[in-house]
């Protein structure tokens, strides 16, 4: 085997996210390392405040301002951290993906997906026409799943279910034919029913295309039935990580445990649940 | 009639239609029937889980039933008496006998409010004697829900969200209600402060003996909780029933799509934990043992 075949798709090391404060720097991310094999799914899971959402702003570049990054990201060999804000511009979107919570935000209101499908395509691919390009946005869309595409193309974001807008940012990512994924809490306001599409499409998708995925995301039903491996965060630190079936199998940290006992489960009562009082809550 | 006794809550046939204005271009201004023909009853002590996804209703019917907005038709009996035909001092009765713990903490707290305050307004508002005076019945209502008595005089804003959620707990059961309504009041919370939150609010019911109407999306919450489920979708009530019947048995179409949508951790992985949790304890008693 060749050493790219080996070499994993996303590799973190010492990742440590900053922010300065008048008494000092407060890390929200602290020393983490992980690594993404290609085709693989991994999951990073946490309560609020672990420092998850940081963790992914930081690969893709997007911290707000004022943020502290140190430590490596090397994807697909090369060392983001090293990137101009140019050279990342053209690996975002492009080989790298990302799928946020809320599709809303994340598309203009003033411009018909179609029309938003087809330049975020254009701008990575230099030569493409607007029609070839409303061609790609039309096939998108169709292979989301979303009916009568040839004419919802013309059709601005407020016409969309929240499902539905959230296929269009899927068709979008997927236009472009990512290597990388990345998807932050993508089904969190989503009703049950369309989370259950949402996730069997972006399997199909990584199925169809070996494109990696990191899902974060606090609800390990979620990550179970998803990924591959699992980050567990607490208060920006790593707490343990591990295939998917160790992790929920035999955790060996007390917090997994007491974070894997809470989760209610729908097919049994719950005995239960460890019980802190409110005093011992983190505050 | 039936033995079982007359049960604490009644609505009939609810409807509650809202008059939608057209925005000009595509759509008509029209009725928007949010709640439809609904029929529930909550039976003294019970927890009866309204569930459904968003825009199916649920929570139109809990507003109707806490008397927040009128139904356009139906009727609705609590202990007997027909609640959108109460005034005056019934009406005020009514508002302390059913207390509404709602999904966001901080917003239905008052931030300018210490604690104290907050945990004894329902009986300032009430006119009724405070037992044993402001600053005693509040600490004594803190320990009742897991707060610390001495954090009386913060205010909000100190509370994390668990902890505040356990403060709006505190102000329903300040006065006593028979019926609290719980509108997705652990949705927010994260998944190891939610599972303490249900355990106090089971915990409370076997104390203080209030039927509940909880009002959520998460269907795998309601399994905790629930004595009944009703399903409802499109603002009707598809499906009623006793818990484990309605996840065990689902009858309806819809409850089935709801209930295989849910997301699930392996019930064999659970297995597996559970061994190797125990093995663990085995060897940490062992080890214990030794020394």
């Amino acid at each position: 085997m060749s050493a790219t075949e080996t070499q994993a798709l996303l590799r973190v090391r010492g990742l440590t996210v900053a922010f300065p404060t008048a008494r000092g720097n407060v890390d929200v991310v602290k020393s983490l390392d992980f690594d993404l094999a290609r085709g693989s799914a991994l999951g990073i899971v946490g309560e609020s405040g672990s420092g998850k959402s940081m963790t992914s702003l930081a690969v893709m570049g997007l911290l707000p301002k004022g943020a502290i990054r140190t430590g490596s990201i090397e994807f697909d060999g090369t060392e983001l951290t090293a990137l101009r804000e140019r050279e990342m511009q053209s690996i975002r979107g492009d080989r790298i993906a990302m799928i946020f919570q809320d599709p809303l935000s994340s598309l203009n209101p003033y411009y018909t997906v179609g029309t938003q499908i087809a330049e975020a395509y254009r701008s990575h691919r230099r030569g493409v026409t607007r029609r070839q390009a409303r061609a790609v946005a039309i096939e998108a869309m169709e292979r989301v799943h979303i009916r009568d595409a040839a004419r919802r193309v013309d059709h601005y974001p407020h016409q969309f279910s929240g499902g539905m807008r959230q296929r269009v940012m899927i068709a979008m990512t997927l236009s472009m034919e990512p290597d990388l994924i990345i998807a932050d809490e993508p089904t969190t306001a989503l009703d049950v029913t369309v989370q259950a599409q949402i996730l069997d499409l972006l399997a199909e998708i990584r199925a169809d295309t070996g494109a990696g995925l990191v899902l974060i995301t606090h609800d390990l039903a979620v990550v179970s039935e998803v990924t591959d491996h699992i980050v567990v965060m607490r208060d920006g630190g790593l707490v343990e990580q591990g295939a998917a079936e160790r992790i929920f199998c035999d955790p060996q940290e007390a917090y997994t445990r007491m974070l894997l006992d809470a989760v209610p489960r729908i097919d049994d009562e719950i005995g239960l649940l460890r019980t802190m009082t409110a005093a011992q809550e983190d505050r | 009639m039936s033995d079982t006794p007359e049960p604490l809550l009644r609505a009939r046939n609810l409807v509650k239609e809202f008059t939608v204005s057209g925005n000009g271009l595509l759509s008509r201004s029209g009725r928007l029937r949010a709640v439809d023909d609904v029929s529930l009853e909550v039976r003294t002590g019970e927890t009866l889980a309204l569930v459904g996804e968003s825009g199916s209703g649920k929570s139109t019917t809990a507003r109707l039933i806490a008397r927040l907005i009128d139904p356009t038709s139906g009727s609705i009996e609590f202990a007997g008496q027909e609640v959108h035909a109460l005034t005056g001092k019934a009406l005020h009765a009514y508002r302390s006998e059913v207390q509404v713990v709602f999904q966001d903490p901080y917003s239905s707290l008052n931030p300018k409010h210490t604690v104290e305050r907050i945990v004894t307004a329902p009986l300032r508002y009430q006119k009724r004697p405070i037992p044993g005076g402001a600053r005693v019945y509040a600490k004594a209502l803190m320990e009742r829900v897991g707060l610390h008595p001495d954090h009386s005089s913060r205010f909000p804003a100190q509370f994390s969200g668990g902890q505040a959620q356990r403060i709006g707990i505190a102000r329903a059961l300040a006065v006593g209600p028979k019926l609290v309504i719980a509108d997705e009041a652990v949705s927010a919370l994260d998944v190891s402060v939610q599972a303490q939150v249900i355990n106090l609010l089971r915990r409370l019911q076997d104390e203080e003996g209030f039927s509940c109407l909880f009002i959520a999306h998460d269907l795998a919450v309601v399994r905790q909780i629930a004595t009944r489920v009703a399903v409802m979708n499109g603002g009707r009530i598809v499906e009623t029933g006793e818990r484990d019947q309605v996840f065990g048995e689902p009858r309806d179409p819809y409850t089935r799509k709801l209930l295989a949508a849910v997301p699930r951790i392996r019930p064999e992985w659970d297995a597996a934990r559970r061994r190797n949790e125990q093995a663990r304890r085995d060897r940490e008693t062992k080890e214990a043992a030794r020394r």
